[in-house]
């Protein structure tokens, strides 16, 4: 019989961190790998935010070019807005604005790299800190005796013993099942991320990107659809959630390939097709069930992507090291049961991550609503803010003709976007500032003013001169 | 563009049987067949089947286990050390 502290199934970035701090907590640490080494089963290219930076610097800043050579950061992200038609209808490119706080944030938004990299380098220091990693071994079932969990079982039913045991296992994990925590996500609270790797030389990729890192595209005719700009190479992938597909994924992704724009952007790039990847991504308005005797679930495994836009590499982070944390206390208490681990809770909705959950029902359903809703909501959105940001780079009328032909257009939108601002982008604004806003929030009283301050916008002028 | 998705995966061989399919508890609804990218599914007199290659191509997702309403498909991951490969993912 193998025997530790704790058992961490999975080495990704979440269950490498917690293998980590587990080390560095003097607990005698072991952490599965069902790939021949970290990172190579993961297709979630990795963006790590400016916070990852900011609450682990020591380690961070450890990460250069030579350990991670596909690492790629910049400031500037692009939104792309294409109609119905196929046609791409306009685009914002934006850098970090004023109100952002700190370096690196004010520098770049995103610092992106490949998981086949970025994985084996958290990984090693992991073992560095003396925890052992055991590559190409699945995990398949927890250990138990007398009905409680003490542990896991390998495919060649190898025994490893240990009083808790985290679940690192990724969005179909195992250990959510046998502890009994989840069988299945339900539909709606789990997406599906088709994406192409693309390869293109680094220096195409600066002259024409520039320091662009990001681009969303956001889309009448396909969910919004990602791109991540890489050192020598891109992803472009899109995903939605299990209920909301009613064609195959890849027809879709597609879709963005195809688009002309597209083709003329990979002939420019020189890109060229590189990997067909595909993952199943956890998206919650708040996770639940997140541990129990002897058992935590971090990452994905315990549905911590951010509600809004589902990024999972540093929410993996922040809950690996608390999980790591509670368990070296809860051993030391000797107390490891459902109630003794309730501090893992306690303790990552004190975090910046209980701080993007707390809004985290608005900020999916906003998400749910728009990106991710192209035909009942895209197909009068990108049109209407085309309106308002390009309408007036026209001069087939004169220009107070103009002015009113765009807002008589975008008057035209409002029995869509008036119950659709009602529904969703209030209430997201009154849960961010609280009820100070309540009262302005009430949708009676919008619905009856606002609809007036929209009838009073193209009426008929006064002539200034004349008659 | 014409992209060759067989050309863009890359699988390391010798894994066992790792998605299993209970075809009395199949409804025939063919959501495993929709979701699947690589189009490992069909359907047959409404019961689903998966191809008889599917581990040389599967991606490992694990949609067609989530998707299954009745639950009559069983995955989990192939062998350690075999299976799919991201070398960019």
């Amino acid at each position: 019989m193998n025997t530790y502290d704790i058992i961490i199934v999975g080495a990704g970035p979440g269950g490498s961190m917690a293998a980590k701090v587990a080390a560095e907590n003097g607990l005698k640490t072991i952490f599965f790998e069902r790939g021949r080494k970290p990172g190579e089963k993961n297709s979630s290219g990795c963006g790590l935010g400016p916070r990852m930076f900011r609450d682990f610097p020591e380690m961070m800043k450890e990460l250069t070019p030579e350990k991670c050579p596909s690492m790629r950061a910049g400031s500037a992200a692009r939104c792309y807005f294409i109609n119905e038609q196929d046609t791409v209808a306009g685009y914002v490119m934006s850098r970090p604005t004023e109100s952002v706080s700190y370096e690196p944030a004010k520098s770049w938004i995103t610092m992106n790299c490949y998981r086949s990299e970025f994985d084996p380098w958290i990984a090693e220091l992991a073992t560095n800190a003396g925890a052992e990693l055991k590559n190409s071994t699945l995990i398949v079932n927890l250990l138990k005796e007398n009905g409680k969990i003490c542990g896991v079982v390998d495919e060649h039913g190898e025994k490893y013993k240990a009083p808790i045991v985290i679940g690192a296992d990724g969005a179909i994990s195992m250990v959510a099942k046998q502890s009994g925590l989840r069988t299945k996500w339900s539909q709606d609270q789990i997406t599906v991320c088709p994406q192409y790797d693309f390869q293109a030389p680094p220096e195409k990729i600066d002259d024409i990107m520039g320091d662009e890192t990001l681009a969303v595209w956001w889309s009448a005719t396909f969910p919004a659809s990602y791109q991540v700009f890489f050192n020598d190479g891109f992803h472009q992938g899109l995903g939605n959630w299990l209920t909301k597909w009613d064609k195959n994924p890849l027809f879709y992704l597609n879709r963005v390939i195809n688009l002309k724009y597209y083709q003329r952007l990979l002939r420019i790039l020189e890109a060229k097709p590189r990997e067909l990847q595909s993952h199943l991504l956890p998206w919650l308005q708040y996770p639940y069930n997140t541990h129990t005797d002897g058992v935590i679930l971090i990452g994905d495994a315990g549905g911590f992507p951010c509600p809004l836009e589902a990024e999972g590499i540093y929410p993996a982070m922040v809950t690996g090291k608390i999980a790591a944390e509670v368990a070296a206390d809860a051993i030391t208490s000797d107390d490891v049961s459902k109630n003794g681990l309730s501090k893992f809770d306690e303790t990552w909705q004190k975090t910046s991550l209980g701080e993007d959950f707390e809004a985290g029902e608005e900020l999916y359903n906003i998400w749910r609503a728009i990106p991710f809703s192209p035909k009942e909501t895209m197909t009068w959105f990108v049109p209407m803010l085309m309106e308002a940001l390009g309408g007036i780079y026209d001069w087939s009328q004169p220009h107070p003709i103009r002015i009113r032909q765009i807002a008589a257009k975008i008057k035209s939108y409002m029995p869509q976007a008036l119950p659709f601002m009602i529904k969703y982008v209030f209430p997201l604004v009154a849960k961010i500032f609280e009820d100070d806003l309540d009262k302005m929030m009430d949708p009676q009283k919008l619905m009856t003013a606002l609809p007036k301050v929209m009838e009073m916008l193209p009426k008929k002028k006064k002539r200034r001169r004349g008659t | 563009m014409e992209i060759r998705n067989q050309d863009l995966t890359k699988h390391i061989p010798g894994t066992g049987d790792f998605i299993k399919i209970d075809q009395s508890k199949c409804n025939g609804c063919g959501l495993c067949a929709r979701i699947c990218i690589v189009n490992l599914w069909g359907i047959k007199e409404n019961v689903a089947f998966i191809r008889e290659d599917y581990k040389e191509k599967c991606l490992e997702c694990g949609s067609c286990f989530q998707v299954c309403e009745p639950s009559a498909i069983d995955f989990s991951y192939p062998a350690g050390g075999t299976g799919v490969v991201y070398e960019q993912g």
